[in-house]
């Protein structure tokens, strides 16, 4: 039976994370400083510290994740603790710092951590809720296998053409020739539609297919009531075309949007990494 | 209802195999799913891509599929079927057949030869994810390259403020950001040298005065870089620490919390000390308030009362109510109050005029010497001047000098005047009125008491009147001076007073609506001055 990663062993993590939260809040506000909050008391240290540690352990998941013979816990669990403990980091980190926030090296290493959290968070809900509408979308097929309905509707689509004149042969094959699915990233989160379509010599875009759809309307209102029903079954193949071409591209925005946000998460960390050796060397240079 | 499928399947060498499957259903499902009737292997057939069944009499196909099935080469979603009908749905060949005995119907079934032709959209089957080119590793690397050269290595090398904790105390602006001013040896803590460097220690004695503290740094209490910024520790621990529970042989009164555990005050005062030859010293004593309310010694007789009579009183100008502020006017920044002065402050009601037919002529205020040299001089001038007026008319020739029995008469007599017009200011109408004034005998028989102000009464606290000026205080809420009739009376407030407003060195407002108040509100840690304190 499958089981979220946020309800992982009855949410085990997300006590331990609220406990740690709590406990710092709790000795953050009986704490009485003889001097403003901040990384340099007692306890200012001590959540540094556990921070640092905590921050070392989330990224440590980057190397456990490939470690497929570890018996250190499941994948899962340890999925379930990093988020949980992600989120609580930021607690602990801002009780740290005592709020205080300025443009210097220390407050770059926080905004690196703010940044993985928050893509972190995204990147969790990606994880929730892309998987399920990315099955949806596909309709129980793979991808591919939608790309083979494609090619089907191609060749049927050609087939169908050869029983007209070479225009309509034309139309058909350019538009099989330049059908495009988003080829770069951008394009693939926007679902961008850059197909196109030689109509009377001139090549034209053609998003949707619509193009084509519309030079067909236009010609089987002229045409012969033989021809007319040919064009109308040619138009019938594009149309389910159009269909099957938003599902593609549905399915690579999903697709892309489940790992792009790793393009953020993951190298904001390794910046965090470094910007905490920063943090922690310029805080003792200056003791 | 019985249809008949005849599977067909043509080998290698061009001959034809079939077998025949008959199906007891009311409908024929046709997909790519398992639990189809018949399961098509082909990757472009839905999971249940179209069915054959019975309607209005006769056989059809139908199809959930947007682009239908293709029915004698035409794409249909619902076909009435006849004999010898081709149906394709991907690479699979439907061909309806004759229909044998005890059959309601009858399809063949082949698979077509192009079923992996045409696969154009292969290209796309593994699309690529990525931001132009680069992968998490290298914008991995490039970002911690980007933090180690930007975050850290040039600011190290040229805006070292950017590794600052917080922004430096405006009262260390001179500083600048000149970090190695403090931060001498890098990896230790900040040692005193740096403090020492601006701050003398003259001033911040704490060595001899807190021998306890012992070797603790500046910088223990005195922390820079925070926000808010607190370069002077204000916490109550810093004294109630030791003031809670002092050593044997402190004399001092415990102290850990104002509104708590706090001694009543102690007032410095200015008070005579009598000297073996009997004359009298001014010393400051530090002496319990509460038994000094009538303790005040400044040789000044004053009725507070009076002047501050709220019906008024009477001036030059008419009768009118004194204000507070007419006489003690803030000193700079506001701390204390300046001194009171008889020409600024008294002088426009308590003229020192001599003589009712002059009476724009005074005497000077703050040497009793000084008044007889005028008055000696003012009425020689009228004896001996031009002035019709002037006492001596006797004739003289012009040119003609006084005779030595003359001058000695005129200033006999000037003298006389003089003394009889002090005798009247001295001891009845000016000096005697604010003074304390005692008859000596001798040429000049008169002594004003030289008037002993105590200029700081708690020389030891920080109290700033400036910092007391808020909308709900006066005067009065702390000096009670419109019912003082005499100058003895001590008008300094006692720590109940205080207490109104200010409560415990809790970091928040109490319960009372009272101000947190710790030690280091009033008290200094380092003894700045030892003036006027014992």
């Amino acid at each position: 039976m499958h089981e979220s990663i946020l309800a992982f062993r009855k949410r085990r993590y997300l006590w331990v994370a609220l406990a740690l939260s709590g406990l710092s809040i709790a000795l953050y506000l009986l704490h009485d400083p003889q001097e403003p909050p901040n990384g340099g008391t007692l306890l200012g240290y001590t959540l540094g510290t556990v921070g640092a540690l905590m921050i070392v352990w989330l990224a440590w998941f980057g190397v456990r994740k490939r470690r497929y013979a570890s018996t250190t816990g499941t994948l899962q669990g340890w999925l379930s603790a990093h988020v949980y403990l992600g989120v609580a980091l930021l607690v602990i980190v801002l009780l740290h710092a005592g709020f205080q926030v300025g443009w210097n090296i220390h407050t770059l290493a926080l905004v690196f951590m703010v940044l993985v959290i928050a893509s972190g968070v995204y990147g969790t809900f990606i994880y929730m809720k892309y998987p399920e509408r990315l099955s949806e979308n596909r309709g129980g097929a793979s991808r591919s296998e939608l790309l083979d309905q494609l090619a089907d509707i191609d060749r049927r689509s050609r087939r169908v053409a050869e029983k007209l004149p070479d225009e309509y042969r034309e139309l058909v094959t350019s538009g099989v020739q330049r059908t495009a699915l988003g080829s770069t990233l951008w394009q693939r989160l926007r679902k961008e539609d850059n197909s196109r379509v030689q109509i009377d010599g001139q090549i034209v875009a053609n998003p949707g297919q619509e193009a084509a759809m519309d030079w067909l309307a236009e010609q089987q209102s002229r045409a012969d009531a033989n021809a007319a029903t040919t064009i109308a079954e040619l138009s019938a193949l594009l149309r389910s075309k159009r269909q099957l071409l938003r599902q593609v591209n549905e399915d690579l925005r999903l697709q892309a949007a489940i790992e792009i946000w790793l393009y953020v998460h993951v190298p904001l960390s390794a910046g965090l990494l470094m910007a905490l050796v920063a943090h922690i060397l310029t805080v003792f240079l200056y003791w | 209802m019985t249809y008949l499928i005849r599977f067909i399947t043509r080998n290698a060498a061009g001959g034809v195999e079939q077998h025949d499957r008959l199906v007891d259903s009311p409908i024929v499902t046709i997909g790519r799913a398992t639990d189809q009737v018949l399961h098509l292997k082909d990757r472009r057939a839905r999971l249940q891509h179209a069915q054959l069944e019975r309607k209005d009499g006769a056989y059809h196909i139908t199809s959930s599929a947007l682009a239908g099935v293709t029915v004698n080469g035409k794409s249909q979603r619902d076909a009435r079927l006849n004999v010898g009908d081709v149906i394709e749905v991907g690479a699979n060949i439907i061909r309806v057949i004759d229909t044998p005995a005890n059959v309601d119907f009858a399809i063949s079934f082949e698979l077509s030869d192009d079923a992996t032709d045409e696969h154009l959209a292969s290209e796309w089957s593994t699309p690529a994810i990525g931001i132009a080119g680069w992968s998490k590793r290298k914008l991995s690397w490039t970002l911690v390259a980007a933090v180690l050269l930007f975050g850290f290595l040039l600011p190290w090398l040229v805006m070292q403020n950017f590794l600052t904790a917080g922004p430096v105390h405006s009262a260390h602006s001179s500083v600048g950001d000149e970090c190695d001013a403090c931060h001498i040896n890098l990896f230790q803590r900040v040692p005193d040298s740096g403090c020492v460097e601006c701050h003398t220690v003259a001033r911040h004695t704490m060595q001899q005065e807190h021998v306890v503290l012992g070797d603790v740094r500046c910088a223990t209490c005195h922390l820079e870089h925070n926000e808010p910024a607190e370069l002077i520790n204000q916490h109550q621990a810093l004294c109630a620490d030791c003031h809670a529970d002092l050593p044997a042989g402190v004399d001092l009164q415990r102290a850990s919390d104002f509104l708590d555990d706090h001694p009543d005050f102690k007032v410095s005062l200015k008070r005579p000390v009598e000297l073996e030859d009997g004359g009298l010293d001014w010393q400051v004593e530090h002496v319990d308030l509460a038994g000094a309310r009538d303790a005040e010694r400044s040789n000044l007789k004053f009725d507070h009362k009076v002047h501050l009579a709220a019906d008024g009183i009477m001036t030059p100008d008419g009768n009118r109510v004194v204000e507070c502020n007419e006489c003690h006017v803030p000193e700079p920044g506001g701390a204390r109050m300046l001194p009171v002065s008889m020409d600024e402050h008294c002088a426009s009601c308590h003229t020192l005029a001599f003589d009712p037919d002059d009476p724009s002529r005074t005497v000077p205020h703050g040497d009793a010497e000084a008044v007889m040299q005028a008055l000696v001089e003012y009425y020689s001038a009228r004896l001996l001047g031009d002035d019709p007026d002037a006492v001596d008319r006797r004739v003289r020739r012009p040119g003609q000098r006084l005779t030595r029995a003359d001058r000695d008469r005129v200033a006999a007599e000037a003298r006389g005047q003089a003394l009889a017009v002090a005798e009247d200011l001295f001891e009845r109408r000016a000096c005697i009125n604010c003074h304390e004034v005692t008859k000596t005998g001798g040429e000049f028989p008169w002594h004003v008491q030289a008037v002993q102000l105590t200029e700081h009464f708690f020389p030891h606290t920080n109290f700033s009147h400036a910092a007391h000026d808020t909308e709900v205080t006066s005067c009065d809420s702390c000096h009670n001076a419109t019912a003082s009739e005499a100058a003895t009376d001590l008008l300094i407030p006692g720590i109940d007073a205080c207490r109104d407003c200010h409560g415990s060195g809790e970091r928040r407002r109490n319960s009372a609506g009272q101000l947190p108040s710790t030690c280091v509100m009033c008290h200094g840690f380092h003894f700045e001055t030892k003036d006027e304190y014992p």
